[in-house]
């Protein structure tokens, strides 16, 4: 690469008409991106005042030890973990077979696929509050269904049970958050060329090897996007379980509580952060790079 | 003449947008119809003085935690209503114009001081003005009481004896309705079990006492209600639809609950059918005892917060508020449940001229505005702010505790254990 000193007059020129057309995204980028980042990292080494007139109180890193020794952040931490996991895998499989289904022919094709995205389009509030109508306790029409199937009692509160909690909000994400991915792979699928599919055929490939070796590498990269997005989002997923149970205590609940309940340590809920994006970054770019091959 | 009428009119326009005077109005009136009136006070007192009012409704529960944000992005109300908690908190960090609280106490000259007390800032002047209040008490179906010769549940042992007696979950009826959730509402149940077993968590000298004998015995009597209890961590609005329903003998509840009792429509909102006999069935148990006796209640106040740039806008909105037919009206959005903190205006046959209280009788509304001068909280002792409490109740400490209690089936002792050290984590000791 030249330097710049080192290019002629007109490559000077065009350098610099370059920099002035990317400025507005750059400054818009420092500005709405970076500047809360910084100030994030900054605010996470003091002790923040909310008290008018007193000033921040620079702890070092106090906040980060308090942090890394406190056994409700590790707890949330491996609930969060669990929590992606359980509904990036599970709205991937359930997305997945969704997909491969509306793939095929069938009558009222077009209202089914529509149908399927209502939990993704609906808003959240009023779906959340479906769900705690339908898994009351006693007269909740889920609670009485599964309890006549016996698999759970009808006196239980699924919805706010710490216990349950967590696993109710997983369950629900993945109903959200799958006609999302049923989508991007349905229009995967409906890009893969059918002439893999007939030659498979001429070579005797039954339903499965079909899948294996030509479906699932065609959606590859669809899915590999998939989970790192889903991951992503769902780490940091809050509305979704906070609305429907402030029980599940994932990291974005902790957080928040420490950020804003009772008398607030702003200086720690900075340092959570802090640390949820360098886990983030890590786990992101070990993924892109082993996984994706990017 | 076209060029004079366009500077005329834009010289109103922008004096009348320099010159109006706007103040923002946090309340905890969240129900439609409650802002609907909230929203006509706006509007005469808009026409009286010229002052807008910016009206910010927030849940009971959420305001607690939309304080430190609000500091964080410098958008704190000029004025708050709200109870005990949110004001001791402002309060405790000095947010509140304690100063101009105590004058407008001092202007009115017939607040009570029982529930001034409770808004009495520690080095003088008031962190709030006592604007309503209410009492809680176990509201309980009397006839059923009656008939089987059971006492009042008002002590320990009769509101355990009439759990149990009354308690037939196969026919879809319940002892009691009991929250386990890790909200205020638990909070404000167990306070008053606690108290009248003499418990508190914390003392004056900030030393935790949830491992006390006393706090420990607290839990395994709420522990026991929860056997006779309808399934469910339950909620305040589950609460009042079993109790409307007919799906429990008894609640806990505020005085809130007057007007669903009483008025067909508004209990209709509620549940399908309309009980008429329920005023008549119904009794409230306004004190508990055990070792002593204990009230439980709040006062909700209006404080002037230190960051106000509109103090007189704001000092006029909260004398606006508290005169006259302004404060029936208010006091009317929820009859029983707000009961006026000014002498004057309880005595006023305005206030008692109301379908709600009517019903109930001017006796029972002045037994209930006089409880309010007994009214023991967990933030108070012997006429002492216990600031740390806030601190314990923004995170829901006790709500938490009994929240575990009943899921893990903790025994008493555990639960005591884990909000002992869960205070002492928060508190840092």
């Amino acid at each position: 690469m030249q330097r710049f000193r080192e290019l002629s007059p007109l490559r000077k020129k065009e350098a610099v008409f370059g920099w002035r057309l990317v400025s507005p995204a750059v400054i818009l980028i420092g500005i709405f991106i970076l500047y809360p980042v910084l100030y994030n990292i900054y605010l996470s080494f003091f002790q923040v005042s909310l008290t008018p007139g007193v000033p921040n109180k620079f702890v070092g890193f106090q906040n980060y030890r308090e942090l890394l020794t406190d056994p409700t952040f590790w707890n949330s931490f491996g609930i969060t973990m669990l929590f992606v996991l359980i509904t990036v895998v599970g709205s991937i499989l359930v997305g997945l077979g969704v997909a491969l289904l509306m793939n095929k022919e069938f009558p009222g094709r077009g209202i089914v696929r529509a149908l399927i995205l209502f939990p993704y389009v609906a808003p959240v509030i009023s779906t959340v509050f479906a769900w705690q109508y339908v898994l009351m306790p006693l007269n909740g029409p889920l609670t009485i269904l599964l309890s006549n199937l016996g698999i759970m009692d009808v006196t239980q509160d699924l919805v706010n049970n710490p216990n349950n909690a967590f696993l109710v909000v997983s369950f629900y994400s993945i109903w959200k958050n799958f006609p999302f991915i049923y989508l991007m792979i349905l229009s995967r699928l409906q890009s893969i060329s059918q002439d893999y599919y007939e030659a498979a055929d001429i070579d005797g490939a039954n339903g499965w090897q079909k899948f294996h070796h030509i479906t699932l590498p065609e959606l590859y990269y669809v899915i590999g996007s998939l989970v790192l997005l889903r991951g992503i989002w769902n780490f940091y997923k809050f509305e979704e379980v906070y609305l429907l149970s402030k029980e599940a205590r994932t990291l974005p609940i902790y957080l928040y509580e420490k950020a804003f309940t009772g008398l607030p340590e702003l200086g720690v809920a900075a340092a959570i952060a802090t640390v949820l994006f360098i886990v983030m970054m890590v786990l992101i770019s070990i993924y892109v790079r082993k996984v994706l091959k990017w | 003449m076209v060029k004079k009428l366009t500077v005329v009119i834009l010289t109103v326009l922008v004096s009348a947008m320099v010159f109006t005077q706007t103040i923002t109005f946090w309340h905890t009136q969240v129900e439609t119809n409650r802002q609907q009136r909230i929203r006509a006070l706006a509007q005469i007192f808009e026409a009286q003085t010229g002052i807008t009012i910016n009206l910010v409704p927030i849940e009971e529960n959420e305001i607690l935690e939309q304080i430190p944000r609000a500091v964080q992005a410098g958008t704190l109300p000029d004025v708050i209503e709200g109870g005990i908690s949110p004001i001791l908190l402002l309060g405790s960090q000095g947010f509140m114009d304690t100063e101009l609280n105590a004058k407008i106490i001092e202007d009115f000259g017939d607040v009570y001081e029982g529930v001034s007390r409770l808004m009495k800032a520690p080095d003088g002047g008031y962190y709030g003005v006592p604007f309503h209040a209410w009492v809680q008490g176990i509201w309980y179906k009397a006839n059923l009481f009656e008939e089987r010769d059971l006492g009042a549940p008002t002590s320990w042992y009769n509101i355990l004896t009439a759990a149990k007696a009354l308690n037939d979950p196969a026919n879809g009826f319940y002892g009691l309705i009991l929250p386990k959730k890790a909200d205020a509402y638990t909070e404000q149940v167990f306070s008053q079990i606690a108290l009248s077993n003499g418990a508190r968590p914390i003392d004056r000298d900030g030393n935790i006492l949830f491992n006390t004998p006393e706090m420990i015995e607290s839990f395994r009597f709420y522990k026991e209600l929860g056997k006779y209890s309808k399934p469910g961590f339950t909620s305040v609005p589950a609460a009042l639809n079993g109790y409307l329903n007919n799906e429990a003998a008894m609640v806990f509840y505020s005085t809130y609950i007057m007007d669903d009792i009483a008025v067909e429509e508004v209990q209709k909102q509620r549940v399908e059918q309309f009980d008429p006999k329920l005023v008549e069935n119904t009794g409230f148990a306004n004190f508990m005892v055990n070792i002593r006796p204990s009230s439980f209640g709040e006062v909700v106040g209006l404080g002037i917060l230190n960051t106000s740039d509109n103090k007189d806008a704001a000092e006029q909105w909260v004398k606006f508020l508290m005169s006259g037919n302004n404060y029936i009206y208010w006091l009317h959005m929820a009859p029983g449940g707000m009961n006026p903190t000014r002498s004057s205006i309880a005595q006023m046959d305005e206030f008692l001229d109301n379908p709600v209280l009517e019903r109930y009788g001017k006796d029972q509304i002045t037994t209930i505005i006089s409880a309010l001068d007994t009214v023991e909280r967990f933030e108070f002792m012997e006429g002492e702010i216990i600031e740390e409490m806030s601190i314990l109740s923004g995170n829901f400490v006790v709500g938490r505790a009994i929240n575990l209690m009943f899921a893990n089936d903790w025994t008493p002792q555990q639960t005591a254990q884990w909000a002992q050290k869960e205070a002492e984590r928060l508190l840092g000791y």
